[in-house]
């Protein structure tokens, strides 16, 4: 924790709460403790001797998403998310971190994968592109491989569609986001040295991946740290947006809603695209839910909170499910397999949940 | 404090009922809790000192919970203090006595819109940010939204006698509370119905409103809605002083009109909070106006309020400064570097008097606080036919913590000794809680005992937030 931190919480553990109305922890748990400002007092009164941190005050500091929504709402950018991870990071260093993520490194070590399972499984329910000489490399991420195999699939059929010859990598490991995001900084690294290695041996010139967490790890994360990828990397929705000529139409009566992945909206900046998107295949822009782009509640599934507390974060990706069905619309499509997954299984059959690349794939007709 | 034994029984009674999820003794979760929005807490919590603790917290869902709650506390003879969104700015949800924090943020549920009668029935616990979220997407709105409304609930602005920055045109939350399920220190539960009058004695749901945790707690509301305006519009005037603006406000309100924005701000707040951004003439008062409502009356009333501020000398501004603080409102809340570095310590003396009182109030104030090196900055805001606020705000900063709360304290006593000798009532919106409780007596004088024995016949065993609204103060 750095001066400019101690500043910032110091600020944010007096603040009368202006940010707490849409912390979805504090939605889920309805108490202040899980809320930015509670996070805030718990460090600062550590950083001025008053209190160190007990059991309890760690678990509140791991029942952050990492959303970074209490961001958008302050004032003066006191950058909560991050502040946390830093803590986290140390916590992992003093031994302190929960069980649960203690386990998910030795996991992720092992398998190279948050999920359990087997890395000689990665590429086993996806089907392979046998190009020669690809100029892209389709990195999948882990749930896109593991659990999500449709948006894996829908990707190299989309790009395949546009031309592009695709490579899979069989030694893919884990991108490391579960591991930066719960402060696990020496086995994230490792998985990333090795990442780096084989994408920048390849011959593809570009990178293309699925998953925004994957995205933020490969261009934010692994520079922090000074791991250079030596070719251009794109989110799918990047890429598609500048290839949107050739994606083909779907039914405009088809009504969608958007919902922004806390990581490619809020942490790359990522608005744009997807809707244009969006509105190219359909002729008609997606209809907004009310908390959208830098407002976009998070869907609850973020930075070690699905694998400790499921039950908040259920109730918060239902909510989240909740605000898109007030748009009237039948189908809401994202961006992240990580989002997917768990709007999916809390919307039932209320509301069909897609990623936008499966919409791509499954939805248009080609024009040609 | 009660012994061990009796404090594990009491806990056991209270895992019982709530279940283990919403009964917690962990010292983080009482830390965390203690934070409300008086200016002070905040100043100690930056200065690195603890503010009291509860024993327990729980989280009810349900009013049986509440009044099973109760009923165990008053066998156990232990404090109980109510607590909202924990947005308040009087100390009042502070455990100075330790006991149970009875946690009312589970209440989260938005009932019933009742469009014929035009009123909505809701928890306590709902924030009032997501009740006017909701009513605006049926075309709705409450007309109830304070600065505080990201974090305050329906329950605390019930509590506290809160005050919304359209209240003159929508009126305060006591004008707008049609109808309470509350729970009295005995468990008992009891309703005041919705209507829109009655005579049937003297008006329950008025005792209940502003009574602070310290008669029992408000567990569900029947508040007014009014249809969302065809438009808001916005005018600004600068004038040469504080008795003119006042003076245009009066005749204001005697032409028959109810801006919902009117906002007077003296030279010092003029200079520090408008003139910043518009080309104001040192000195000058900025009056800010907006007028709710369809176009047609909105023209209307506009026109015949220019009329009246012209007459005076106004000197038309448009709409720029009224819009800028309506669209800036909740900028002022927030912590700054300025606000909070060393020991600054700030707060708001939000009073009330009638138009014979108002000016004198404000300069006696004024130089009462100024005493203390204090710097003040002023407004008129919620004001209505017979008399209106004042916001009087002051900064302070000292080289130590002792002094720094010495001498807010002082500015505060004073501040509030000259309000009381004016003929001013010492708390307009924010309620009483710990910062003004030792007011009370002066200023409800002969009154005070009204208070105190329905307190002592409801509360025997005092267990309701004691040493809040100044009762039950204990040494």
């Amino acid at each position: 924790m750095n001066d400019e931190m101690a500043s910032d919480v110091r600020m944010c553990a007096a603040c009368p709460k202006m940010c707490r109305h849409v912390c979805p922890t504090f939605f889920a748990w309805r108490s202040d403790a899980p809320t930015p400002h509670g996070r805030a007092l718990l460090l600062h009164q550590e950083i001025k001797g008053v209190r160190e941190l007990d059991e309890r005050a760690i678990q509140v500091l791991y029942q952050c998403l990492e959303c970074s929504h209490c961001l958008t709402w302050c004032k003066p950018e006191i950058d909560i998310a991050s502040i946390v991870e830093s803590r986290r990071t140390e916590l992992a260093e003093e031994g302190r971190q929960p069980t649960a993520i203690k386990d998910l490194v030795s996991i992720v070590r092992s398998n190279h994968n948050p999920f359990d399972e087997p890395h000689s499984k990665r590429l086993e329910k996806l089907e392979l592109p046998t190009s020669k000489n690809p100029d892209i490399v389709y990195f999948t991420g882990c749930t896109s491989a593991y659990q999500e195999e449709e948006i894996a699939n829908s990707t190299i059929n989309v790009l395949s569609r546009l031309g592009f010859k695709v490579a899979l990598l069989e030694d893919e490991w884990c991108c490391a986001s579960p591991l930066f995001r719960t402060g696990s900084l020496e086995a994230a690294l490792e998985q990333a040295n090795h990442n780096v290695e084989i994408l920048n041996a390849h011959s593809a010139e570009k990178i293309v991946v699925s998953c925004p967490g994957c995205l933020r790890a490969l261009t934010i994360d692994y520079p922090k740290h000074g791991l250079e990828i030596t070719k251009p990397i794109y989110h799918i929705s990047q890429f598609l947006d500048m290839h949107r000529d050739g994606l083909g139409e779907t039914d405009p009566s088809i009504q969608v809603t958007y919902h922004d992945p806390c990581h490619l909206g809020r942490h790359c900046n990522v608005y744009d695209e997807p809707r244009r998107v969006i509105e190219s295949i359909s002729g008609i822009p997606p209809s907004e839910m009310e908390r959208n782009r830098e407002n976009a509640m998070c869907c609850g599934n973020g930075a070690g909170l699905r694998l400790m507390y499921p039950d908040a974060s259920k109730k918060i990706g239902r909510e989240r499910i909740e605000q898109a069905l007030r748009t009237g619309s039948k189908l809401l499509l994202s961006t992240c397999p990580f989002c997917k997954n768990l709007l999916k299984q809390q919307a039932g059959d209320e509301i069909e949940v897609l990623d936008l690349v499966e919409f791509v794939d499954k939805y248009t007709k080609d024009v040609n | 404090m009660i012994d061990s034994d009796k404090f594990g029984e009491l806990v056991e009674k209270l895992h019982t009922l709530l279940g283990s999820d919403y009964v917690t003794v962990q010292q983080t979760d009482k830390v965390l809790n203690a934070h409300d929005a008086w200016p002070l807490s905040e100043a100690k919590i930056r200065a690195g000192e603890l503010l009291p603790l509860a024993d327990i917290i729980v989280f009810p869902s349900t009013t049986r919970e509440v009044s099973e709650i109760l009923k165990i506390a008053n066998k156990f003879l232990i404090p109980v203090i109510p607590v909202g969104g924990g947005a308040g700015t009087c100390g009042g949800t502070l455990a100075i006595y330790g006991g149970i924090q009875l946690d009312m943020k589970r209440f989260d549920k938005i009932l019933e819109i009742d469009e014929t009668s035009m009123m909505v029935h809701v928890e306590a616990g709902v924030v009032g940010v997501d009740l006017e979220e909701y009513l605006n997407r049926h075309g709705y709105t409450s007309g109830h939204t304070p600065t505080s409304v990201r974090s305050s609930n329906i329950g605390g602005f019930i509590a506290t006698r809160s005050g919304g920055s359209m209240s003159s045109l929508y009126g305060k939350i006591e004008d707008l509370t049609l109808g309470l399920e509350f729970v009295l220190p005995s468990g008992e539960v009891i309703f005041c119905k919705p209507v829109p009058r009655h005579s049937v004695g003297p008006d329950l749901r008025q005792l209940f409103i502003g009574s602070e945790g310290t008669l029992g707690v408000i567990t569900k509301a029947t508040l007014r809605i009014f249809p969302l305006p065809e438009e808001r519009r916005f005018r600004s005037v600068s004038v040469k002083d504080v008795s003119t603006g006042l003076e245009i406000i009066r005749k204001i309100f005697r032409a028959g009109i109810s801006p919902s924005i009117i906002r007077l701000y003296d030279p010092e707040d003029t200079a520090f909070s408008v003139s910043t951004h518009f080309d104001v003439a040192e000195g000058d008062c900025m009056l800010m106006l907006a007028f709710d409502g369809s176009t047609s009356k909105n023209d209307l009333d506009e026109a015949t309020v220019m009329e009246i501020c012209i007459a005076e000398g106004g000197n038309d501004f448009g709409a720029g400064p009224a819009e800028r603080w309506w669209n800036h409102r909740f900028d002022m809340y927030y912590p700054s570097p300025f606000t909070t570095s060393g020991y600054a310590i700030g707060d708001t003396i939000d009073v009330v008097a009638t138009y014979d009182k108002l000016e004198n109030v404000y300069h006696s104030m004024k130089s009462a606080m100024e005493a203390h090196e204090a710097v003040v900055l002023s407004h008129f805001s919620h004001m209505y036919p017979n008399g209106g606020s004042i916001y009087m705000i002051f900064f302070t900063a000292q080289p130590d913590a002792e002094s720094a709360w010495a001498t807010y304290k002082k500015i505060w006593d004073d501040g509030v000794a000259a309000c009381l000798k004016e003929g001013g009532t010492m708390s307009h919106q924010h309620g009483v809680g710990l910062s003004r409780s030792t007011y009370v007596v002066d200023e409800l004088e002969s009154a005070f005992s009204v208070l105190k024995s329905i307190k002592e016949k409801l509360d025997p065993n005092g267990i309701m937030n004691p040493g809040k609204l100044g009762l039950e103060v204990r040494k």
